[in-house]
C-alpha cells in the first residue's frame, strides 16, 4: 500500500545527532525515589502503603477504583519514608510517596507469560494484566493502556499501530528501544494485539531512523501474524496519532473522535517494549527509557531510569552541566513542559529532558497575515484568527472555528514570522471553552 | 540546586524557526532589485533611480512622522515601509517628478496603511492606493512616458520610422497605450516582435514593470525562499487569459503588458491584503486577473491591474471566512 501523507506539517531541526548513536545506559538503583500519585492521564491514585512499610521493587504501592487510571509500583526496594508534596513536572506540586532504598534489591514479580500462551489466553485476561502492570502510554501523554485496548460495545479494532515515529526534536529514546529491544517490542505488540482483538500490526517509523526500521523488520520476520513495518517521511507531527493513522491507513479520525472510531489502537513502541518485558520477567512498569539532552549537558544520553529519580540526579550521572540552563523542558521542545526546578522526578510520561541555553526568542511584530500558520496547521485550522479570537476573549467564535480540534503541536508558533505565541493563545481558548461548557453555559 | 531564579518558564513550543518580518521584507526587496536595475537601464539611470529613491525615502519619512505624531513605537524596523516605497517607486513613470513620488509615499503610508492601524491592519495594498490616487489626481504626470531611444515605441500616427536620432531619451507611448488606441495588429505592423520585447522588457512603461522576465526571476527567488506561494499569480494569469480570449484579445500580450506581472507576482501576493487559505487565494487571484482584463478591454483606462487588485482587496475579509475543511471531515 502506498504511504499517504498529511497536509501541513514542518521540518524543524532534529538535534537528534547528540544521542541517536548512544546505547541505553542503566541508571543504578537510587538512594531515594519520589513517586507522585499522579503518573498518567486520569484519576489520581491513593496510596496502599504507609510510612515505615517495607516495599519490594515491583510491589503495587498506589491504586484507585477508576477505569481511567493505572496502578503505581515501587521502583526500588526499601522503606516508605512518607507522603509529602513535592515538585511535579505537570502539576507544579503533587503528593508523592517517598521510598528510601534499603539495599536489598528484592523484587516482586508477576507470573511471566510464555510466548506460546499468548494466543490461548482471553483478551480480557490481558486487559487486566496490563492494568495490573501499571502500563500507560510512554510517548508522553501517559494514557492508561488497558483503557485504549478495551473497545466500547459495538466497536471493533482491526489494526494495532505501533508508533515509532518519534517526530519531536531531540528525543531518541524510542529509537534506541527499537534498535536495542526490538524483540521485546514485538512480544509486547503481540500481547497488545491479542488484548484489543486486532488482526494486523503496523509499525510506523520515520525514515530518518533506518537503524530502527532494519531492527524491527528483522524482529518481526521470525514471529507469526500479519506485520508490516512502514517507513514514513520525517515530518513533524508524524507521531501525532491522527496523522500517523492517516499516513499508514488513509483513515481520518473524525473531529473529537478517537483512533478506535476508525478501528485502530495506537501504542508507543516503548509501551510495547515494557509490556514485553513484563511478559518475559513479570516486572511491572517501574522503569522507563528517556533521553537526557540539550546544549547544557556535558554528555547527553539515553537512560533507563527507575521512576521517581530526580532530574538533578540524572544530570549528575551524565557528567553534570556544561553551562547553566535557561530552560528545562520535560518532553520534546515542540510540546514539552517547561520546568522551574531540577528536583522534578521522572514519571511514567517523561520521554526526556531538554536542558538548553538557547531560548529561540523572537521579536513580536503585528500579524502580517502571511498565512504560514494556515498552510502548516496539520489540523487545517486558522491559527492566526483563533489566536485573535482568544485575545479578544471571543471564545464562542473560537469554538465555532474549531479551536477544540487543535492538537497543540506548536507548529503555528514555531513558524510565525511575527513571533506571536499562537499556540499559547489557542490553548487558552480551548481551556476557556471547556471550562465554560462544564459550567453549563452554551 | 540554585538555578530556580534563572529558569525561564513559558508554554510550548520551545523552538522557533529563523524567519521574521524584517527578513521577509528584505527578501522582497532583493526580489525586486533585478527589475529595478533594469528600469534604470531602459529609462536612463536618473529617470529610473530618482523616482524610486524619492518614493522609498518618502515612505520611510512618512512612517516615521506618523509614528511620532501618534506616539506609536517607531515601526521602521519591520521593513514594510521600505517594500511599499519600492513597489510605489517601481510603478511610477520614469522621470516622475519629485513631488509626485513624495505625494505618493505620503498617500501610501498615511492613507494606505497607518490610518487603519499600521502593519497588518490595512485593507488595501498601500502602494496601489497611492498609485490609484496619483492616477486620478495627476493623470498627465502619471501618463508621461520617457525611455531611451532604443527602447521607445514608434508613434503609429506620425509615421513608422519617426524616432529621432541623436537624442538619448525620448517621450514615447506605452504598448498598452498604443493598444488602447490602435489595437495589437497595428502595433505588430510597426513592431513585429512586440511580445518578445515585452517579455524581456525592451519597452516603455513604469520603472519596474517592463521586464516580465526579471520580475519572474525575482518571484522565483521568493518562491524558492518559501515566502510566497504560486497560487495567486497563477490564477491571476488564468483569469486574465480567460477574459482576454473571451474578448478576442491576444492573452500573451495582456499577460506581458503593463503591470500584469508585477501586479500578479508582487502586489496581489501582498500578505496583508490577500486571503490566507488556498481556496480563498484562488478566488482572489482569479478575480483580480479577470477584472484586470475587463477594465482593460471595456474601461476608460488602458491599464486595469491597480483597480482590479484594489477591488479584490475589499473582498478579502469575506474570502477569509472560507476556512479550510478541517481534519477528519470529508469534503462535500
Amino acid at each position: 500500500m502506498k504511504t499517504l501523507s498529511f497536509r501541513g506539517g514542518i521540518h524543524p531541526p532534529t538535534f537528534k545527532e547528540k544521542t541517536q548513536e548512544q546505547p541505553i545506559r542503566s541508571f543504578p538503583q537510587p538512594e531515594k525515589v519520589y513517586l507522585p500519585l499522579l503518573q498518567h492521564t486520569g484519576a489520581p491514585l491513593e496510596p496502599l502503603v504507609k510510612k515505615g512499610d517495607k516495599v519490594k521493587r515491583g510491589q503495587k504501592v498506589a491504586d484507585v477504583h477508576a477505569f481511567v487510571a493505572a496502578p503505581l509500583h515501587a521502583s526500588i526496594a526499601g522503606t516508605v519514608a512518607g507522603q509529602q508534596d513535592y515538585p511535579h513536572p505537570v502539576r507544579g506540586t503533587f503528593s508523592c510517596l517517598v521510598i528510601e532504598n534499603d539495599g536489598t534489591n528484592e523484587e516482586e514479580k508477576a507470573e511471566p507469560i510464555q510466548e506460546n500462551e499468548i494466543e490461548s489466553k482471553e483478551p480480557g485476561f490481558f486487559r487486566d494484566w496490563i492494568r495490573e502492570g501499571g502500563m500507560v502510554g510512554l510517548g508522553g501523554a501517559a494514557f492508561p493502556t488497558h483503557v485504549k485496548v478495551t473497545p466500547p460495545e459495538g466497536k471493533t479494532i482491526d489494526t494495532l499501530i505501533l508508533n515509532g515515529a518519534e517526530c519531536e526534536p531531540y528525543l531518541t529514546s524510542d529509537h534506541r528501544v527499537m534498535v536495542e529491544r526490538s524483540k521485546l517490542v514485538v512480544l509486547g505488540a503481540r500481547i497488545l494485539c491479542r488484548a484489543c482483538g486486532a488482526k494486523k500490526i503496523l509499525i510506523g517509523i520515520e525514515n530518518n531512523k533506518p537503524e530502527s526500521i532494519a531492527a524491527m523488520r528483522e524482529a518481526v520476520s521470525v514471529v507469526p501474524g500479519e506485520w508490516e513495518i512502514r517507513s514514513l517521511p520525517a515530518k513533524y507531527p508524524q507521531g501525532s496519532e491522527k496523522h500517523l493513522i492517516l499516513s499508514l491507513l488513509g483513515r481520518a479520525v473524525p473531529p473529537g473522535g478517537l483512533p478506535l472510531d476508525v478501528g485502530v489502537v495506537v501504542s508507543n513502541v516503548q509501551t510495547a517494549a515494557y509490556i514485553g518485558r513484563m511478559a518475559q520477567t513479570g516486572l511491572p512498569l517501574v522503569d522507563r527509557v528517556l533521553t537526557l539532552t540539550g546544549d547544557c549537558l556535558v554528555s547527553p544520553a539515553n537512560l533507563e531510569v527507575p521512576l521517581g529519580v530526580r532530574l538533578m540526579e540524572l544530570v549528575e550521572f551524565c557528567g553534570g552541566l556544561s553551562s547553566e540552563p535557561r530552560k528545562i523542558i520535560m518532553g520534546g521542545p515542540m510540546t514539552g513542559i517547561a520546568q522551574v526546578t531540577m528536583e522534578i522526578p521522572v514519571i511514567k510520561g517523561t520521554s526526556g529532558f531538554v536542558l538548553t541555553c538557547d531560548l529561540y526568542e523572537k521579536h513580536e511584530y503585528p500579524c502580517i497575515r502571511c498565512g504560514r500558520c494556515v498552510t502548516t496547521c496539520p489540523m487545517h485550522l486558522v491559527p492566526s484568527d483563533l489566536a485573535k479570537f482568544s485575545e479578544f476573549r471571543d471564545f464562542d467564535q473560537a469554538r465555532d472555528w474549531y479551536a477544540l480540534d487543535c492538537i497543540e503541536c506548536g507548529i503555528c508558533a514555531y513558524g510565525c514570522p511575527s513571533g506571536i505565541p499562537l499556540t499559547q493563545h489557542i490553548k487558552y481558548a480551548k481551556a476557556e471553552i471547556i471550562r465554560r461548557s462544564r459550567k453549563g453555559g452554551k | 540546586m540554585e538555578e530556580k531564579e534563572n529558569l525561564i518558564f513559558s508554554p510550548s513550543p520551545h523552538l522557533r524557526d529563523a524567519t521574521n518580518v524584517p527578513w521577509i521584507m528584505r527578501q522582497v526587496v532583493f526580489a525586486l532589485l533585478p527589475a529595478s536595475v533594469w528600469g534604470m537601464f531602459v529609462f536612463g539611470f536618473w529617470n529610473g533611480f530618482l523616482p524610486l529613491l524619492w518614493s522609498v525615502l518618502s515612505c520611510l519619512a512618512f512612517e516615521y512622522l506618523d509614528c511620532m505624531i501618534f506616539r506609536r513605537p517607531i515601526s521602521l524596523r519591520d521593513g514594510s515601509a521600505l517594500v511599499t516605497g519600492m513597489l510605489l517607486g517601481l510603478s511610477l513613470p520614469p522621470g516622475a517628478p519629485f513631488w509626485l513620488a513624495v505625494a505618493g509615499g505620503g498617500i501610501a503610508i498615511i492613507l494606505g496603511k497607518q490610518i487603519f492601524g499600521g502593519l497588518g491592519q490595512n485593507i488595501f495594498n498601500p502602494a496601489l492606493v497611492a498609485r490609484a490616487v496619483l492616477l486620478i489626481s495627476w493623470p498627465r504626470a502619471m501618463y508621461t512616458w520617457v525611455a531611451r531611444v532604443n527602447f521607445a515605441l514608434p508613434d503609429i500616427e506620425s509615421g513608422i520610422a519617426g524616432l529621432p536620432h541623436g537624442v538619448d531619451v525620448v517621450t514615447t507611448a506605452t504598448p498598452l497605450g498604443l493598444w488602447e488606441t490602435y489595437g495589437l495588429a497595428a502595433i505588430r505592423e510597426v513592431e513585429p516582435s512586440i511580445l518578445w520585447r515585452l517579455f524581456t522588457g525592451q519597452v516603455p512603461g513604469s520603472i519596474g514593470e517592463v521586464s516580465a522576465l526579471l520580475l519572474l526571476v525575482g518571484f522565483a527567488y521568493l518562491l524558492w525562499r518559501g515566502i510566497v506561494e504560486w497560487d495567486i499569480p497563477a490564477f491571476f494569469a488564468l483569469g486574465l487569459t480567460v477574459i482576454a480570449l473571451a474578448g478576442g484579445e491576444n492573452p500573451f500580450f495582456h499577460l506581458l503588458a503593463g503591470s500584469a506581472v508585477i501586479g500578479a507576482c508582487f502586489m496581489a501576493t501582498d500578505y496583508v491584503t490577500s486571503p490566507m487559505s488556498r481556496k480563498a487565494r484562488i478566488i482572489f487571484g482569479l478575480g483580480a486577473g479577470m477584472l484586470t482584463a475587463v477594465i482593460r478591454i471595456l474601461g476608460a483606462y488602458p491599464e486595469g491591474v491597480t483597480f482590479a487588485i484594489l477591488t479584490m482587496n475589499v473582498l478579502v475579509p469575506l474570502l477569509d471566512k472560507l476556512i479550510p475543511v478541517r481534519f477528519g471531515v470529508k469534503r462535500t
